[in-house]
């Protein structure tokens, strides 16, 4: 997700064009990384909607010290969260839901193909993870947040956390392994080896 | 130096999750055991290609863009129009000069209404003459 500096001061600023187009670039972006935590699309269009009703109010607010995407995510984690307590309030947790036409929105040169087939393998085997573990897994190693920021977002301690990450790491890797015979591992390690970064 | 049972929690973990002691011991380790050190590299390609994932997008269902572009346009109307603010603006004007309107009519009869104080006690307005009949009542 890129989003121009120029685009959001101008939302900030009140232009609708501005906004509208904003929610157009951003709007795929937010509803993937919805789907991966609360596992389940019509939830996930439902907490993409409540984002950007959030936005509207808080943009005004948005400083510009962290990137409009990191601050992006942020509020979609939180909304996404707050909708899950509802969630879990009313029936039990379903089985994740697994984004099911991922694509990338950058040209896919040769040398990125490969390591984005290996990315769509995975979104498979992480929607499979339980609940609390898929949800620490998505936001640290996915989107990147502190186990400090993923802490406070899902009300665990950081202890906690770190104890979900493992179970899910170790999971991940052994799933991956199993079904790909370690091929898969063997794969991002040789763009590793060429020097380079995703 | 560790035994591998010992380092196992620690070969999943980033660097920035360890303390400073727990990333030596699993450094001195995994330089001496190759086993461990293929288990921490298979977890660093993994988190390579965790990462990987953020840049990939799912579509949502048709109609969802279009729904949150109708919500959040109400949503601006509603506190943002100027017409909506210029009501509102009147409607709180008309309201706050009927609020202070009774409370001084409200003063103004608590000043009044105990005692039946002859009315040149009452209005004393320098410079205003009384009536000469009104003066020969009072007194």
């Amino acid at each position: 997700m890129e989003v121009d500096r120029e685009l959001v001061e101008a939302a900030q600023a009140g232009d609708r064009w501005a906004l509208e187009e904003l929610v157009r670039r951003t709007h795929r972006s937010v509803y993937t990384c919805a789907l991966r935590l609360v596992g389940n699309p019509d939830d996930a269009a439902d907490v993409t909607q409540d984002v950007y009703l959030r936005v509207v109010r808080k943009l005004g607010g948005f400083r510009h010290e962290a990137s409009f995407a990191t601050w992006l995510n942020r509020v979609t984690t939180n909304v996404a969260m707050s909708t899950l307590k509802r969630r879990t309030r009313r029936f039990a947790v379903e089985v994740a839901a697994v984004p099911a036409d991922t694509r990338d929105p950058a040209p896919e040169p040769a040398e990125r193909a490969e390591s984005v087939a290996l990315a769509r393998r995975l979104e498979q085997l992480v929607a499979r993870l339980p609940e609390g573990q898929r949800q620490v897994l998505v936001l640290r190693d996915v989107y990147g947040q502190s186990t400090d920021e993923v802490a406070d977002a899902m009300g665990l301690t950081s202890g906690a956390v770190k104890v979900r990450l493992f179970r899910a790491r170790e999971r991940l890797k052994a799933e991956l392994e199993a079904a790909e015979g370690g091929q898969v591992v063997a794969l991002v390690g040789r763009r590793r080896a060429t020097g380079r970064r995703s | 130096m560790m035994s591998c049972h010992s380092v196992r929690p620690l070969l999943p973990a980033r660097a920035e999750e360890l303390t400073p002691l727990e990333a030596r011991m699993r450094a001195e380790h995994v330089a001496a055991c190759s086993r461990c050190a293929a288990e921490a590299a298979a977890y660093s390609r993994l988190g390579q290609a965790l990462a990987v994932m953020a840049h990939l997008e799912a579509e949502p269902a048709g109609g969802t863009l279009e729904r949150i572009l109708v919500v959040i346009g109400r949503r601006r109307t509603r506190v943002t129009d100027p017409r909506v603010l210029a009501a509102a603006g009147s409607a709180g004007a008309l309201v706050a000069t009927v609020v202070v309107a009774r409370v001084l009519r409200q003063r103004r009869h608590a000043q009044t209404a105990p005692t039946a104080a002859p009315w040149s006690r009452r209005l004393r307005l320098p410079g205003v003459p009384i009536p000469a009949a009104a003066l020969a009542r009072a007194k």
